[in-house]
């Protein structure tokens, strides 16, 4: 399939892959062809013209879009001849006679295509003396994008993208002709997670970020490659920065895993770096007040604690850190026989995964080559938003898509199999033969198949989901994607020796047991559905040491605060994502104060407790990290800074994860997590706090009626505990089925094995929620 | 000169009953279907079209036995009429549609047996409620009797038929637009290549496109053969043609004649003459998208060949005339507008470029010009259309931008002293 | 949705004319049209939940065709065409006459809701320009004089069908074409009167 063809560019034979478009061949040859609405990765429209270039035809020479013409054997193309010039020429002041002369205030400007372009290879001056079309300057379509209609030159780039890429058509053409303009519909506003790529992609600044205004000039900002920690995806993203301040994060194209595009929670949960509420100081609780300390006092009694060999020690340990903390931490605990080297992850969904020998596992890219794909697992696009944008692509592709669950019910307007229902129960139990299962005869038998398999909430029991990844394996020629759906958690398994989860940590943690624990970047208190245990449990440890950004619920209850740096721009290290790729983690901006990056304060503790081991330095760490490993595959920092393995490099671990059977664990409601929540970043994060604020609940349309619901607004009671919040229809949900968001405030209170009164609000106004 | 009737020849015989299927089978209607469904077979009817060397009446003039051997095959195909008439100076088959719709359901059978098509669709353009409303009361007697629906004819045949109403946008005229609006989008035209209707029209699905004129012929053309067809008219423009005259002639309304004659005789005849005895300034041969004529080319022959030799295009088959007295600038300026009015939008240079010539005419004709203008025009045009060639080369995805461009070109080849005649002479201050 | 049962079961029936769903956006916006006089955000909303697409996707439609009207129209919609064959037959002066008349701009309506005045593009009346359509019923070969009795009937009988016929019979002149068919079907607003829409009456 390797085969290529000539063709012959100004005069020079390029050669090139059969059938590309012309202005990707051209592009791979070094020859720029002018465009704006051709996106590499959108449909062509060839709506702009500006990419016109002249190829000879049997008619003579032709002028064609080369962003739509596909190379042919013996193509002669022209891109500079005179009526190519004067064609773009012509298109440029077209599309400047209506844009306004805001270069100035814009953001784009410095990197905007169309300055750019005008420089290149516009005209010198306009001819154009009538009035500019005008509209309203700027208007805000969502809480986070502005559109300012004046400056948009109807590329398409937007709208292609809601309809094909995201797959939530919010934002449009109205209009015709030269009325045309983009917009959204009154009521409908751009609520979509993904919305920030279409503020990137705009190759003028009519789509802006609120977060971003006025901020800084593209020349006075700084930039590092790195990896989004937010989910397991691993986005590459550019973090940029102007006066040592995180300004902005864009998405690089990976052409392995998000090709360029981000979530919105990804691209604008970064506003808490700057906020003034980050701990800056160590503090010591004194008499229930924090006092500021110093690390060294710190240190000093914390090697005295640990010193004394009847102290018990135990780990809480977030994923959000880099993989060269967890090896610090790891190689820490190694000096306390005590702890069975067990961590327990801040995560409830968290269980053994599908790892064995005999499994193969999925990369990401896998999805694009399968006949079918199987998805059982937390909702995708709130969870795992970008793996979700490659499911749907490749689906567009092709692929036949089954779907288990309630939980993934945006994705049943794509799916060719959507089992809920009756296929599967309230409990999350595959209750029919799946052997059965038309979907399953007809795209998964026999067939090569890509799983992406998790749980659900996490009630799910562990073996609900073993039934099905044992047929998919002994029927079909699957490969599985483990869905765990938490910042660094394959970081965290590769790297430590022994991972419980929070459920675990409920059953065997206590205050008779330790003495000592170590509560690191975690908030289970605000965010987990045991936090009313933990909460117990915590609170009864005699010595809490809480590494973190913030106070939150959780870090409140500890003795101990040490400020840490963040791994998104304050850190260097590595990340390993969802298909067990490694990249890099950068470091763009200073971090507050005395904050410390976890390894740092470990390494620092370990010294003072005369510990023998080589954490002292992240280069030491980060060798430690892959020393099992070739050299040549390995990512080390030294591998992975090579630009051809910039996209990160995938290895074959065995994760050593030992969660405990979660027998006996029942709700009565689908809880789940929202892409937004009330995570303490996005609380202090300014454009997006609002997104994740609202509480809700979701049923379907006849649900809600047996609930008697009507106005809007319900409250939710069990045992004192209440919580007014508003209900939103989601047909796609089974009749009965009631979803709760565990990641809104005061939501993870309940316990959802029991009861939960939901009863009717009326003393208040319908309330919009998105 | 006289006319030659033979789409029109029923609805002039049975002036007040014509769009009824009583009068229409009374006449002989709908037996030239049941004969080819029953006896007669797709091929057959595919050669038929093609010896008849028919060429498509909405305006490209691409031949239609060509058109119908390019569909591609599928267990779904569907052939979409294009009742969209919006072209300046055009009503001709807003008459076929109003007075003789059985004539274009017959042909709609005929066609779809011949393709083996089961579903049609004729779009109507939304400001032909009238013509809309006779053409569903036809439709839904041809279901009653069987002749739309399942198993028609006993022939085994099915085909279902929809009247589709448009909502105002010439450019669903352009068939891949037509299409996009039929599936329930904007009316945006589609790339060529790759969304040749043939290969992936509606749906995605091959689909044949045909103007109503083109498919009303098909009823002729099967009962009395291909080869008497091809004998009316001249070669490579054979057949009868309504033709839509209007402007400034004693007597406007559609002709159908075999064409070759010349459009002097045409108007002088038919149309019985310029009024009040006026002389042509200029004329329009083929709708407001083709190059105007001068008055001094009457002699030009109503054929698609001679118009094109002539830089212009026989289009839609609409004649308008503008006599002696009209301010060609204006009739430019309402050519230009109109266009601009009707631009989807989708190309830089129609969506900028038709507006901005809207504009600087305006200024020209209400004496506002500047020396300049008539140098910026041409340029503008020649950002649309480069070249300012015939037939036109465009920057464009379809011929609408450069459709804006015609008139005014024709104006500064022709009568640029009146352009000129309008800008103020510069004051040296 | 407030949308009645019976638009909705309309709607429907319309829906199950196409393979596609969406295909039925154009006339059940036509459908909208005739209910409100103009496409509401309601009926968007309403059409967006019966097609299956989002609510700014059906505006992107509706508002691409002029005939899907974004503000409400009066109970007449006065559509002087000013296209090439009817602008060099004095269209301007049928055009300001009406303006004259109804007091209305381009696109405009007045106080009563009775008159929407529009000046549009070819309405293929070429043959008896200059022409104009009322709700979509066409009258042919006016005159300034016959244009005003035209207006002042309307506004006097405010006939709720409106019937090509009858106006050409007593304002008309030219014709494009031999109308030649007595027919008294005519439409009940300002929307394309179609069986599919409900919207044509006959004239008893």
């Amino acid at each position: 399939m390797s085969e290529s063809i000539k063709i012959n560019v100004n005069g020079n034979q390029i050669e090139s892959a059969p059938n590309k478009l012309l202005i990707e061949a051209c592009e791979d040859s070094g020859i720029h062809i002018p465009r704006f609405c051709w996106h590499k990765r959108l449909d062509p429209v060839g709506m702009c013209r500006m990419c016109l270039v002249e190829i000879e035809t049997p008619r003579g020479k032709m002028l064609v879009p080369s962003c739509t013409t596909e190379v042919t054997d013996e193509m002669v193309v022209d891109t500079e001849s005179e009526v190519v010039k004067k064609a773009q020429e012509g298109v440029l002041e077209f599309l400047l006679i209506n844009h306004p002369l805001d270069c100035p205030i814009c953001d784009k400007a410095g990197e905007c295509p169309l300055q750019d372009q005008t420089m290149a290879y516009g005209p010198g001056e306009s001819r154009f003396v009538e009035e500019k079309r005008h509209f309203e300057k700027p208007i805000s379509i969502s809480e986070i994008i502005l559109l300012d209609r004046e400056r948009c030159i109807l590329c398409a780039r937007c709208t292609r993208f809601s309809d094909e890429i995201s797959g939530d058509p919010l934002i449009e053409f109205i209009q015709r002709g030269n009325k045309t303009e983009v917009n959204t519909f009154p009521n409908e506003p751009f609520k979509s997670y993904f919305s920030g790529n279409t503020v990137q992609i705009c190759p003028v600044g009519a789509l802006t970020s609120t977060s971003y205004r006025f901020k800084a000039r593209p020349w006075d900002l700084k930039s590092v490659r790195s990896t989004c920690n937010g989910c397991p995806v691993g986005c590459s993203t550019e973090l940029n920065s102007s006066q040592n301040k995180m300004l902005r994060i864009l998405g690089i194209d990976n052409d392995s895993v998000n090709q360029g595009w981000l979530c919105d929670k990804g691209r604008y949960n970064f506003e808490y770096l700057n906020s003034e509420f980050r701990l800056k100081t160590p503090l010591k609780k004194l008499d229930n007040e924090f006092m500021e300390t110093s690390i060294k006092e710190i240190y000093t009694e914390l090697s005295d604690l640990i010193s004394d060999s009847n102290t018990n020690i135990n780990f809480l340990i977030g994923t959000n850190s880099t993989n060269e903390d967890y090896v610090a931490f790891n190689e820490f605990a190694k000096n306390f026989p005590s702890t069975n080297q067990t961590f327990y992850l801040n995560d409830d969904y968290l269980y053994a995964g599908f790892f064995e020998k005999g499994i193969n596992r999925a990369t990401i890219d896998d999805l694009n080559n399968s006949e079918a794909i199987v998805i059982w697992s937390e909702d995708l696009k709130e969870n795992l938003p970008v793996l979700y944008l490659r499911v749907r692509q490749a689906v567009k592709n092709g692929a036949k898509l089954i779907v288990f669950g309630h939980s993934n019910s945006t994705l049943k307007d794509i799916a060719d199999f959507y089992y809920s229902d009756d296929i599967v129960s309230e409990n999350f139990e595959i209750i029919k033969d799946i052997s059965k299962l038309k979907g399953i005869k007809e795209h998964v038998k026999d067939k090569n198949v890509t799983a992406i398999i998790g749980k659900s909430t996490p009630y799910q029991l562990d073996e609900n989901l073993d039934k099905l990844v044992s047929y998919l394996v002994e029927n079909s020629n699957s490969k599985i994607m483990n869905a765990f759906s938490s910042g660094n958690t394959f970081g965290a398994i590769n790297n430590l020796d022994n991972v419980k989860n929070l459920r675990d940590f409920t059953k065997n943690v206590s205050a008779e047991n330790t003495d000592l624990l170590f509560v690191v970047g975690s908030d289970p208190i605000g965010r987990s559905v045991f936090s009313n245990e933990i909460h117990r449990i915590i609170q009864d440890i005699d010595n809490v040491v809480c590494l973190d950004l913030f106070l939150h619920e959780t870090s409140e209850l500890g003795n101990y605060i040490i400020p840490t740096s963040s791994t998104l721009g304050e850190k260097e290290g590595t990340f390993t994502n969802i298909e067990f790729r490694t990249s890099r983690i950068d470091k763009l901006v200073p971090s507050p104060g005395q904050s410390l990056s976890d390894w740092e304060f470990i390494s620092g503790l370990s010294n003072f407790c005369n510990f023998n081991n080589n954490i002292d330095s992240l280069d030491g760490l980060n060798e430690l990290a892959y020393q099992d490993f070739d050299d040549q595959d390995s990512p080390s920092f030294k591998n992975l800074d090579k630009p051809s393995n910039f996209d990160g490099i995938i290895n074959d671990y065995q994760p050593n994860i030992s969660t405990e059977l979660n027998e006996n664990l029942t709700s009565k409601y689908f809880v789940g997590k929202k892409l937004y929540g009330d995570n303490i970043t996005i609380r202090y994060s300014d454009s997006i706090s609002l997104l994740g604020a609202k509480q809700f609940i979701e049923a379907s349309e006849s649900t809600i009626e047996k609930l008697n619901l009507s106005s809007g607004e319900c409250t939710l009671k069990q045992n004192g505990h209440n919580v007014s919040a508003n209900y939103v229809v989601n047909n796609k949900l089974a009749d009965g089925v009631i979803f709760i968001p565990q990641n809104r405030r005061n939501f993870n209170r309940f316990d959802f094995s029991e009861t939960i009164e939901i009863s009717p609000n009326q003393s208040k106004e319908a309330l919009n929620v998105n | 000169m006289k006319e030659t009737l033979l789409l029109t020849k029923h609805m002039r015989e049975n002036p007040e009953d014509s769009h009824l299927i009583d009068s229409y089978e009374k006449n002989g209607g709908y037996e030239t279907a049941r004969k080819t469904l029953i006896n007669g077979s797709p091929e057959n009817v595919l050669e038929e079209i093609k010896v008849s060397n028919i060429r498509g009446r909405g305006g490209a003039g691409f031949p239609t036995g060509v058109k119908w051997g390019f569909l591609a095959e599928n267990e779904d195909r569907y052939l979409v009429i294009n009742a969209d008439e919006s072209e300046p100076g055009t009503f001709k088959d807003r008459i076929l549609l109003e007075r003789d719709p059985h004539q274009l359901i017959e042909g709609i059978i005929i066609t779809c047996f011949a393709a083996n098509i089961e579903n049609a669709f004729i779009y109507i353009r939304g400001e032909y409620a009238k013509p809309a409303r006779r053409v569903q009361d036809a439709v839904d007697q041809a279901y009653q009797k069987g002749y739309l629906g399942k198993n028609i004819f006993n022939s085994e045949m099915n085909l279902d038929l929809v009247v589709h109403l448009g909502a105002g946008a010439y450019i669903c005229g352009e068939e891949t637009a037509l299409l996009n609006s039929l599936e329930g989008r904007r009316g945006e035209p589609r790339l060529k290549p790759p969304y040749f209707p043939a290969v992936k029209g509606l749906y995605m699905k091959p689909t044949l496109v045909n103007n109503v004129e083109t498919i009303s012929s098909v009823p002729w053309i099967m009962e009395n053969t291909g080869k008497e067809y091809n004998k009316l008219g001249v070669e490579g423009s054979t057949g009868t043609r309504i033709f839509s005259l209007s402007g400034h002639v004693n007597n406007p309304g559609n002709y159908e004649i075999e064409m070759g004659s010349s459009f002097g005789e045409f108007v002088e005849s038919l149309g019985n003459g310029i009024r009040n005895n006026k002389k042509v300034k200029a004329y329009i041969p083929g709708g407001a998208s083709a190059p105007w004529f001068r008055g001094d080319q009457l002699d030009i022959k109503m054929t698609i060949d001679d118009v094109a030799n002539n830089n212009s295009m026989l289009g839609s088959g609409a004649v308008v005339m503008m006599d002696e007295d009209t301010n060609l600038v204006n009739a430019a300026k309402s050519i230009v507008s109109f266009f601009a009015h009707e631009s989807c939008g989708q190309c830089t240079p129609c969506r900028e470029g038709t507006t901005w010539l809207e504009m600087i005419l305006d200024r020209v004709a209400s004496g506002r010009g500047r020396a300049s203008d008539i140098d910026l025009l041409l340029d503008v045009c020649d950002n649309i259309s480069p070249g300012l060639s015939w037939p036109p080369k465009m920057t464009t995805i379809c011929p609408l931008g450069p459709s804006a461009v015609s008139p005014i070109t024709s104006l500064m080849n022709d009568f640029r002293e009146e352009v000129e005649s309008l800008i103020p002479t510069k004051v040296l201050l | 949705m407030s949308w009645n049962d019976s638009m909705i079961k309309q709607a429907k029936k319309i829906i199950k004319m196409y393979p596609q769903k969406r295909s039925a956006i154009g006339p059940l916006l036509h459908l909208a049209q005739s209910k409100d006089g103009y496409i509401s955000d309601d009926s968007t909303a309403v059409i967006s939940e019966l097609v299956g697409i989002t609510e700014v996707q059906v505006k992107s439609v509706s508002t691409f065709y002029s005939m899907y009207k974004q503000e409400p129209t009066g109970k007449y919609l006065l559509s002087v065409c000013k296209s090439i064959s009817c602008e060099i037959n004095n269209s301007k002066e049928i055009i300001d006459v009406v303006k004259d008349f109804t007091g209305l701009n381009n696109n405009e309506t007045d106080e009563n809701d009775l008159f929407t005045f529009e000046a549009v593009e070819c309405i293929g009346a070429c043959g008896g320009a200059p022409a104009m359509q009322i709700n979509y019923e066409t009258v042919e070969g006016l005159s300034s004089e016959n244009t005003i009795k035209l207006c002042e009937w309307l506004k006097k009988e405010q006939p709720d069908v409106i019937i090509a016929e009858e106006m050409q019979d007593n304002f008309g002149g030219t014709k494009s074409f031999d109308w030649a068919i007595k027919d008294q079907s005519g439409t009940t607003g300002s929307v394309p009167g179609f069986q599919t829409f409900n919207t044509t009456k006959e004239k008893k």
